[in-house]
C-alpha cells in the first residue's frame, strides 16, 4: 500500500554501476548487492549457480567458491505462511456455479443483458458475433455452510464442509480475455511469456527448506473426462529471465516422477553408488590438479542427484499412507496423476518442506454444455481440495501453509450459444471472478469483494491479479516491492511496474 | 600476427592505472562475506584515487549521479524540472529558475548548494528517503568536477570506439596477438603474471570445442602433437585453419545466433503449432561456414527483401524477424499480437546488435540513458510496415525450392507475380480514379441475412451496420437502378479519427449485382474485374468474385479507408421498372480465426462512365492476365515448402506509426516517422528498413562492433569484457578492459572487415587463450571469475555440446548438414500438445544421431535434455545463457536412454582397443581427455570396472538388461564408459 509517488516504480531503486576493487561487479554479485541493499540476507553464489539448498553443506570445507553455507534467506518480515500450495484451475471456472451466487438472475432468464451493464466491453471472438446476450442463471443451487455462512454451490459438497477454513474472494479481476495471456498474467505477472513464474520468485526469495527436494514443484493433473483442452506448458512454471534453478520441477505421472530419475535398466543401486563415487574420485583428482571450484560443485551435484533418486521415490511411495487418507481424498487418489493424487502429493511435499507447490487442473473452459461439464469438473476437484485442507489441518500444517484455489478469469452471465434452463455456455469474462484462500495467515470464513447483480462488474473491493500476487507474497513474508531481480536494466518484480496492493483485510 | 607497430600508451596512464589498482587490490579479502563488506568501500577508494588526477566524468561522476540522482532526476522522472541525463539539462535551470551547474563555479551551482546544505527541507538527496547526506568524498568529486569545467562525457558505450595504442608491457615476448598486449598490461598493473602455456591436449580440446562444438579425436591429437614437436606455432595455425574450415564450425556458431534470433520450429503461445522455418536455421549455419561478413549478414536478415538485387536466399534470411511468436488462440486480437511481434523485432534488434535495453523506452523515456520515449516509436516505425499480421497462415511466406537450383527462379517468379499483379491493378486504377458521373446509391431496402442486425444509411450516404453480424452475414441492398459501367465500394473505419483506426477488419468476400424486375426476376450484372486502390494482405481483390472466404477489404484489422471498383463485363442498362440489387457476402475471420470481419461502415456509388469497362475489355489486358496466370502456374510447379518472411506493404498501404502513450497501443499520440535515436549516430538517410539495417553495422553506430566483439569474446573466454552481453547501457556492467574492447571492435570491423573467422583465429592462437586453466589458490581469491585472464578459460559445455560430445565420442554422430528438424529420443509425455495431433515420433536411422542444433525446437516443450543444460525456450531473444548446476543435469547424463546409448557405443570403441580391460579403460580415458590416465585414475577405473564385472557376473540378468550382447564384460564396460562421460573432464572444455 506504500506507493511512494516520488519513486517511479520502474526505476532502479539503488542502482549504479557497482565496482569492486576496480573490477566491474559480475551480474550475480550485483544482484546480491541489491539484495543486501534491500536488507535481505545474502544468498550464496560463488561461481555458477548451485541449485537448491544443501549443496554447499555437502561440499564441506572444499566449497571454495561458495563460502556461505546453505542459504538462509530471511523474509522481509515475519511470514504468516512458510509454504504455499496453489490449486490452479486452467480454463477459468465459472463463478456463477461455484462461489458467486446470483439467485436474482432467475428473474432475468433469457432476457438480454442490459447494454448499460456491458458498457461496450470488447468481447472475445467467441460471442462477438452473437445475436443476443441472454442471461443464464446458474442451474445449480447454493446453500450457506458452516459458522461463517459461506454460500457454496451444490457442486462442491465436500468443500462446503471445510468452508469455515476458507476466505472467499469474489472480486478478482484481470487484464486479459484469452487463456494464454491470462494464465501467464496469473502465473508470471505479465501477459507475454519470458517472466519468472510466481513459484520461481518464491524459490528465489526464500530458497528451499529441504536439502533433497526443489523449492518449487509442479504437478499437472490429467483430465480423465475431456481430451485435448487447455495447454499447460512449462512456461507456466518457467524461471523466465532468472537462473533456471528457480524453475518449477514438474513431477510427472507415469514413468519417472522426475525426468530420468530411475537408473537405467541393468544399473542396480549399489553399482550406481559406486559410479557416483568413481565420478567423485576422478573429479577430486582433477580438482587437485587444476583447482576449479566448479569441479567440487560437480561432485556435490552428483551426490544430490543420487539423493534425489532416493528422496523422490520415498515422496511418491504412498504405501505409508493410512487407510483414512484414501477415505479423505477419495479412491482416485490412488491413481497417479489425478487431481486427487496430486493434492495428496501436495500435502506430502508440504510436509517435506517444499516451499511452493502448484497443482494444475484443466478443462474449465465451459463455452458450451456448461452444467454437465461443471458437474464433472467439480466432482474431480471437490473432494481432494477439501481433503487437502482438512488433512493439512489435522497435521497442524494448515496454520503455516497457504492454500489458493482459482483460475485465470471468470465467465459471462450471458449464455454463449443456445440457452436452456439446464444447458448453456459461458464466454470468458475478465472483469470479475472468484477464488478462495485458506490457511497460512488467511482470515478463515471471510468473504471479500462483491460483484453487481449480474456478476459482470465489481461493486466493492476490486482485487487485481497483481494484488493477489502481492498478497500471496506478503503472507510468505515477502514485500513484493523489495523482491526484485535485475534484468535489462530494471529491478523486475512479480507485480510489475503498476501499483499493486496487499489486501490485508484478508489476513487473520 | 604481432608485427603491428602501434605507439605505446602514455607512461602516466599506465602508472595511474597501476596505482589505482594497487591501492585497491590490497583490500582484497578471502571470503565472500568480507568481499561484500567491502562493497561499501569502493566509492571511498575511488575518491582517494581520484584526488590524484583530473576528474573523469564517466569514471568518477556518472556513477554518483546514476546512483544518487537519476532515479528522480532522470528520464522517467524530472523532479523539479531537473535531469542529469543530458548535458544541456545539467547546464540549464530547474523549475526554481536556479542554474543546476555552472561550469567553473560550484558556488553558483544549485546542485552543490542542495547537496551541501543542512536544511532538511531542501537537502538533496531528500532526507526522508536518504537519511544520510551524500558522502564528503562524493561531494568533493562533484565540486571538483564543476570547478574543472563540468566536462561532460556521454556514457562510454555511446562514444564511438577509437583504436587505442598497444600498451607497454613487461614481457614483449609473451604476446602472440595484439590483444595479448592489453591483457598483459593489465596483469602487469595488478602485479600478476600470466599462467604458463596449456599443454597440447588442453588447448586442442578447448579450441576444437570452441570452434566446432565437438571434441577433438585421438587421431587429430596425435597429428597435432607430432606437428607440434616440429613447429608449435605452425601446428596450432594448421589446427585453427582446419577447425575454421570444418562444416562443424557453422553448426556450433549458428547456435549462438539462433538464441538471439529466437529460432524455433513452432509458433509459440498456447497452441504452439508447427512452423516451417528451418531453412532459416540452415541459412545461418551456411552464413557462418561461408564466413559471411557481419554487415552482409545483418542487412540480409533485417532487410534482405528490400535489396535491389537480392541473392535468391536473402528472402530466407529475413525469416530472422519472422521467428516472432504468432498467437493462434481463438479470439485473440490479431493487431495486439502483430504489435507484440513488431515490438519484439524492435527490442531484439537493439539487444542483439546494440546491447541496449530499449524495451524501457516503450513506456517512457529511458530512465538512465539519453533515449527519449518518442525515439522508440520512431525506430519501431522501421518494422511497422510489413505484411505479416499474426494470422494462422503466417502470411507472407516465400517458397524454398526443394531443388536449390530452382531457388533463384522461384524468388524471381514470386517477385514478378507481386509486381505484375500490381501493375495490372495500377493500370486500371489510373482509369478508375478518373471516372466521372458518380452517383450515390441510396437503397430503398437494406437488410442483413440472417436477420440479426440492421443496415442504416446516413444522410451523407454512408451505410452503417449494427446488431449482431456473424461471419456468414450477407448484406442485401436494393434501390433505384441506373446505367452501370462501374460500382465503387468504399469501406470505411467507424471512427473518423486516424488515431483510432485500430478496428477489426472489414472484408467483402462475395459480391454480386443484379437487376431485379418488379416480378422478382433477377438479371445478373456479371463483374469482370475488381480494381483496388492498392493490393495488400493475404487476399487478392479478385477473390471477391470467387465465392470463397477471401475478398477485398482490410484484413485482419481496419487501418485505413479502402476503395474498390467492381466493373461489369459490359456497361449494364436496366429495363424500365427494374431495381438494382447488390449483395455483399462475408466469410473472412480474424483474431485466431474466430471473429467476423463484416463491413461496419461503407458507401456505394455507381457511374455510367464506360472508360474503365472499356479499358478492362481490351484484349491486351486479357493477355496480361494470361501472362500472370502462366507465371503463377510456373511458380506453382516448383516443388518446395514455404516459410514466413518479411515483406513490405506497398507504399500506399504504409501503416502510420504513433507514439503509444505509456506504452499502451490503444492510447495513441503523435505520428512519427522512422528514425534512429540521435545518440546512436543517426545516418543521413534513415527512411527504410534497409537504411536502418545498413546503419546497424556502419561506423556511425557506436555499439554494434563492440557488442559483437564482446559476444565472440565471451563465447571463447566464458565471460564478456562487458559481462552483461545484452546491456551496454548505464545500467549494465562496465568493461573490464575498455581499451581492449575498443581495439577488438575496430579490429573486427576494419581489419577483418567484419569477418568472424579470422577474428576467432586470432583469439584461439593468442597467448591469452593458450594459457593453462589451472587455478592457483591466490588467483582464485583475487579473481574468481577470471576477469583478468591470468589463466586460460575453462567453461562447462553448452547443452548442445553435451549431446554432440556424446554423439562424437560414441561414433554415432551423423554429420549431415541441414534439413528439417529431427526427433531424437525423449521421454514419453513431454509433448502434451493440445488442439493438434502433434506427436514426437522418434527419428530412426541417421536422423536419430544428428547434432543438437537439428533437434526439433518446440517453444512450449523443449527437449528436456537440452533445457536441463540451460538451453533457452527462445520465446524471446536470449542474449546470454545462464549456466546452472543442478542435480537434474546429472540425471540426464547418467540415466537418459540417449546417453546410455552413447555410453554403449563408446564402450564398443573402447573395446576395439584390445581385449585387456586395462587397455580398454586407458583407451576410453584417452578418447575423452586425449591423455593417458594417471596411475591413480587408472586405479579408480580398474576398481570400478572389476567391481562392476564381478557384480554383473553374479547378476547376469542385470548385465543382460544393460548390455545388448548380454555379457557381463560389456555391461561393466558400458558402466565405466558412462562414468567417464559423467566426469568433470567430459562436461567441461
Amino acid at each position: 500500500m506504500n506507493h511512494d509517488p516520488m519513486r517511479h516504480l520502474c526505476s532502479d531503486q539503488c542502482g549504479e554501476n557497482p565496482q569492486v576493487l576496480g573490477l566491474p561487479v559480475p551480474d550475480s554479485l550485483k544482484r546480491e548487492w541489491l539484495t543486501l541493499a534491500t536488507r535481505r540476507q545474502f544468498l550464496t553464489r560463488g561461481g555458477k549457480a548451485l541449485a537448491w539448498a544443501g549443496l554447499a553443506g555437502l561440499m564441506g570445507r572444499e566449497a571454495v567458491s561458495s563460502a556461505q553455507a546453505a542459504p538462509s534467506l530471511n523474509p522481509h518480515f515475519a511470514p504468516k505462511a512458510k509454504r504455499a500450495i496453489y490449486l490452479f484451475m486452467a480454463g477459468a471456472p465459472s463463478q456463477f456455479e461455484t462461489w458467486d451466487p446470483k439467485p436474482g438472475l432467475a428473474d432475468y432468464y433469457d432476457e438480454d443483458l442490459p447494454e448499460s451493464v456491458r458498457g461496450g466491453q470488447l468481447l472475445t471472438g467467441m460471442t462477438a458475433n452473437q445475436a443476443r446476450f441472454p442471461i443464464a442463471p446458474s442451474y445449480f443451487k447454493f446453500k450457506q455452510h458452516g459458522k461463517a455462512g459461506h454460500w457454496v454451490s451444490e457442486l462442491l459438497p465436500h468443500t462446503a464442509k471445510v468452508a469455515d477454513e476458507l476466505a472467499v474472494i469474489r472480486s478478482l479481476h484481470t487484464d486479459a480475455i484469452n487463456h494464454e495471456p491470462a494464465i501467464l498474467l496469473m502465473n508470471s505477472g505479465n501477459m507475454v511469456g519470458g517472466r519468472p513464474s510466481i513459484g520461481s520468485w518464491i524459490s528465489y526469495g526464500l530458497g528451499s527448506m529441504n536439502d533433497d527436494l526443489p523449492a518449487f514443484v509442479v504437478l499437472t493433473s490429467k483430465l480423465t473426462v475431456f481430451q485435448n483442452i487447455q495447454a499447460l506448458s512449462s512456461r507456466l512454471w518457467s524461471s523466465g529471465f532468472m537462473s533456471p534453478e528457480h524453475a518449477g520441477v514438474a513431477l510427472r505421472s507415469g514413468g519417472d516422477p522426475v525426468l530420468h530419475l530411475s537408473n537405467p535398466k541393468g544399473v542396480p543401486s549399489k553399482l550406481r553408488r559406486e559410479m557416483i563415487d568413481g565420478v567423485a574420485e576422478i573429479n577430486r583428482n582433477l580438482h587437485d590438479r587444476i583447482g576449479d571450484p566448479e569441479t567440487n560443485a560437480r561432485i556435490a551435484q552428483y551426490e544430490m542427484a543420487f539423493r534425489l533418486q532416493t528422496s523422490v521415490p520415498e515422496l511418491t511411495n504412498l504405501s505409508d499412507e493410512p487407510e483414512s487418507t484414501w477415505l479423505m481424498y477419495g479412491p482416485k487418489a490412488k491413481e497417479e496423476g489425478t487431481f486427487a493424487y496430486n493434492c495428496l502429493m501436495a500435502r506430502r511435499l508440504a510436509e517435506r518442506g517444499v516451499r511452493f507447490t502448484q497443482v494444475f487442473h484443466r478443462g474449465w473452459d465451459t463455452h458450451g454444455d456448461l452444467p454437465n461439464r461443471m458437474r464433472t469438473l467439480c466432482d474431480d476437484i471437490d473432494q481432494p481440495s477439501a481433503a487437502l485442507i482438512a488433512d493439512l489441518k489435522q497435521r497442524g500444517l494448515l496454520d503455516d501453509t497457504l492454500v489458493v484455489w482459482g483460475g485465470e478469469f471468470g465467465r459471462t452471465v450471458y449464455s454463449q450459444g443456445r440457452l436452456r434452463p439446464d444447458n448453456y455456455g459461458r464466454d470468458h469474462h475478465p472483469r470479475c471472478f472468484s477464488m478462495w484462500m485458506a490457511g497460512g495467515g488467511v482470515n478463515p470464513g471471510m468473504t471479500y469483494g462483491e460483484t453487481d447483480d449480474f456478476s459482470y462488474n465489481i461493486v466493492k473491493d476490486p482485487m487485481h491479479i497483481r494484488d493477489l500476487n502481492a498478497t500471496i507474497l506478503h503472507l510468505l513474508g515477502i514485500d513484493h516491492t523489495r523482491l526484485t531481480y535485475r534484468f535489462q536494466g530494471l529491478d523486475q518484480r512479480l507485480t510489475g511496474v503498476e501499483p499493486a496492493y496487499v489486501v490485508d483485510k484478508l489476513f487473520a | 600476427m604481432t608485427d603491428i607497430d602501434l605507439a605505446g600508451p602514455t607512461r602516466a596512464a599506465i602508472m595511474h592505472d597501476t596505482i589505482h589498482f594497487v591501492l585497491r587490490i590490497r583490500f582484497i579479502v578471502q571470503t565472500l562475506l568480507q568481499y561484500l563488506f567491502l562493497l561499501a568501500l569502493p566509492v571511498h577508494l575511488a575518491g582517494m584515487a581520484a584526488a590524484e588526477s583530473p576528474i573523469d566524468f564517466n569514471r568518477d561522476v556518472r556513477p554518483i549521479l546514476t546512483k544518487n540522482c537519476t532515479t528522480c532526476h532522470g528520464g522517467v522522472m524530472r523532479a523539479g524540472g531537473v535531469s542529469f541525463l543530458y548535458r544541456e539539462d545539467v547546464l540549464g535551470e530547474g523549475d526554481s529558475g536556479l542554474p543546476v551547474a555552472v561550469p567553473g563555479h560550484p558556488e553558483k551551482s544549485e546542485m552543490i548548494a542542495r547537496i551541501m546544505t543542512n536544511e532538511d527541507a531542501v537537502r538533496m538527496p531528500p532526507p526522508d528517503h536518504h537519511p544520510d547526506p551524500l558522502a564528503d568524498e562524493k561531494i568533493e568529486i562533484l565540486t571538483r568536477w564543476i570547478s574543472e569545467g563540468a566536462e561532460w562525457m556521454e556514457h562510454w558505450a555511446f562514444q564511438p570506439p577509437e583504436k587505442p595504442d598497444l600498451p607497454e608491457i613487461s614481457d614483449p615476448s609473451w604476446p602472440a596477438a595484439p590483444l595479448d598486449h592489453f591483457i598483459l598490461a593489465r596483469l602487469d598493473g595488478e602485479d600478476l603474471a600470466p599462467s604458463s602455456e596449456a599443454g597440447p591436449a588442453e588447448w586442442l580440446r578447448r579450441a576444437t570445442f570452441d570452434l566446432t562444438g565437438l571434441p577433438p579425436t585421438l587421431e587429430e591429437y596425435d597429428a597435432f602433437t607430432a606437428a607440434h614437436a616440429r613447429d608449435p606455432r605452425r601446428a596450432r595455425e594448421e589446427v585453427a585453419d582446419r577447425l575454421l574450415a570444418s562444416p562443424a564450425f557453422g553448426k556450433r556458431w549458428a547456435t549462438m545466433w539462433l538464441d538471439l534470433a529466437r529460432y524455433s520450429d513452432t509458433f509459440g503461445f498456447e497452441k504452439d503449432p508447427h512452423r516451417d522455418i528451418w531453412p532459416y536455421r540452415d541459412w545461418v549455419v551456411d552464413a557462418f561456414n561461408a564466413d559471411m561478413p557481419y554487415d552482409d549478414f545483418t542487412v540480409r536478415q533485417i532487410a534482405g527483401d528490400l535489396l535491389d538485387d537480392p541473392d535468391p536466399r536473402d528472402l530466407i534470411a529475413t525469416a530472422f524477424h519472422r521467428n516472432t511468436q504468432n498467437n493462434t488462440e481463438g479470439g485473440t486480437d490479431d493487431e495486439e499480437y502483430r504489435m507484440e511481434a513488431v515490438i519484439d523485432r524492435t527490442n531484439t534488434t537493439w539487444t542483439a546488435w546494440n546491447a541496449m535495453t530499449i524495451g524501457c523506452v516503450q513506456c517512457h523515456d529511458h530512465p538512465y540513458d539519453p533515449i527519449p520515449h518518442k525515439a522508440y516509436f520512431e525506430f519501431l516505425a522501421f518494422f511497422n510496415n510489413t505484411e505479416d499480421v499474426d494470422i494462422d497462415s503466417d502470411f507472407p511466406r516465400t517458397k524454398v525450392a526443394a531443388d536449390p537450383e530452382l531457388q533463384a527462379e522461384a524468388v524471381k517468379l514470386e517477385q514478378a507475380l507481386v509486381s505484375y499483379r500490381n501493375e495490372i491493378n495500377d493500370q486500371a486504377r489510373e482509369t478508375a480514379v478518373s471516372l466521372d458521373g458518380w452517383s450515390l446509391f441510396r437503397p430503398t431496402e437494406a437488410f442483413i441475412t440472417p436477420d440479426t442486425g440492421r443496415l442504416d444509411q446516413r444522410d451523407d450516404g454512408d451505410i452503417l451496420s449494427s446488431g449482431t453480424t456473424p461471419d456468414s452475414s450477407v448484406f442485401t441492398l436494393r434501390g433505384p437502378a441506373a446505367d452501370i459501367a462501374a460500382i465503387k465500394l468504399e469501406i470505411l473505419p467507424l471512427n473518423d479519427d486516424p488515431a483510432h483506426w485500430d478496428e477489426r477488419g472489414a472484408v467483402v468476400t462475395n459480391f454480386q449485382a443484379h437487376f431485379v424486375s418488379p416480378e422478382g426476376e433477377r438479371r445478373e450484372i456479371r463483374v469482370r474485374e475488381v480494381v483496388a486502390d492498392y493490393i495488400t494482405g493475404p487476399f487478392d481483390p479478385q477473390d471477391t468474385l470467387r465465392g470463397n472466404a477471401r475478398g477485398f477489404g482490410e484484413f485482419p484489422m481496419m487501418k485505413a479507408p479502402r476503395t474498390a471498383w467492381f466493373v461489369p463485363e459490359e456497361p449494364a442498362v436496366p429495363q424500365p421498372g427494374e431495381t438494382l440489387e447488390l449483395t455483399l457476402g462475408h466469410g473472412a475471420r480474424c483474431n485466431g480465426n474466430h471473429q467476423n470481419t463484416v463491413l461496419r461502415r461503407f458507401r456505394v456509388e455507381t457511374t455510367a462512365d464506360p472508360r474503365l469497362a472499356e479499358a478492362l475489355a481490351d484484349p491486351e489486358r486479357a493477355g496480361a492476365w494470361q501472362h500472370h496466370a502462366s507465371l503463377q502456374s510456373r511458380y506453382n510447379s516448383i516443388d518446395g515448402l514455404t516459410i514466413p518472411v518479411m515483406r513490405e506493404r506497398p507504399e500506399a498501404a504504409t501503416r502510420e506509426t504513433r507514439v503509444f502513450i505509456r506504452g499502451n497501443r490503444t492510447t495513441l499520440d503523435e505520428v512519427v516517422e522512422p528514425n534512429i535515436p540521435e545518440i546512436f549516430g543517426r545516418p543521413e538517410q534513415a527512411e527504410s528498413r534497409l537504411d536502418m539495417a545498413r546503419w546497424l553495422t556502419s561506423e556511425k553506430n557506436p555499439t554494434s562492433a563492440r557488442v559483437l566483439a564482446n559476444r565472440l569474446w565471451a563465447e571463447m573466454f566464458g565471460i564478456g569484457i562487458v559481462e552483461t552481453l545484452g546491456d551496454f547501457g548505464s545500467s549494465g556492467a562496465l568493461p573490464s578492459h575498455p581499451e581492449l574492447l575498443d581495439f577488438l571492435a575496430i579490429r573486427l570491423r576494419e581489419h577483418h572487415q567484419w569477418h568472424i573467422k579470422p577474428f576467432l583465429r586470432e583469439i584461439v592462437l593468442s597467448s591469452t587463450y593458450r594459457q593453462s586453466n589451472r587455478i592457483p589458490a591466490n588467483l582464485l581469491e583475487i579473481d574468481p571469475h577470471n576477469r583478468l585472464l591470468a589463466r586460460g578459460p575453462r567453461q562447462r559445455l553448452t547443452a548442445e555440446m553435451v549431446r554432440d560430445q556424446g554423439l562424437a565420442l560414441s561414433g554415432l554422430m551423423h554429420p549431415e548438414l541441414g534439413g528439417p528438424p529431427v526427433f531424437p529420443p525423449q521421454p514419453d509425455g513431454v509433448w502434451n500438445s493440445v488442439y493438434s495431433g502433434a506427436t514426437w515420433n522418434i527419428s530412426e536411422g541417421p536422423d536419430r544421431f544428428r547434432r543438437a542444433i537439428y533437434t526439433y525446437h518446440k517453444r512450449t516443450a523443449g527437449h528436456p535434455g537440452l533445457l536441463t543444460f540451460d538451453a533457452p525456450d527462445r520465446d524471446l531473444c536470449t542474449e546470454q545463457r545462464q549456466t546452472t548446476n543442478t542435480p537434474l543435469q546429472a540425471l540426464v547424463t547418467l540415466n537418459d536412454p540417449a546417453h546410455i546409448e552413447f555410453a554403449a557405443a563408446f564402450a564398443t570403441r573402447m573395446a576395439d582397443a584390445g581385449d585387456d580391460p586395462e587397455t580398454r579403460l586407458v583407451h576410453g580415458y584417452r578418447m575423452l581427455t586425449l591423455r593417458p590416465p594417471e596411475p591413480e585414475i587408472l586405479g579408480i577405473l580398474v576398481d570400478l570396472h572389476s567391481d562392476a564385472l564381478a557384480d554383473y557376473r553374479a547378476a547376469p540378468d542385470e548385465a543382460a538388461a544393460l548390455a545388448d550382447d548380454g555379457t557381463p564384460e560389456r555391461a561393466a564396460l558400458i558402466l565405466v564408459a558412462n562414468t567417464l562421460l559423467n566426469s568433470d573432464h567430459a562436461l567441461n572444455r
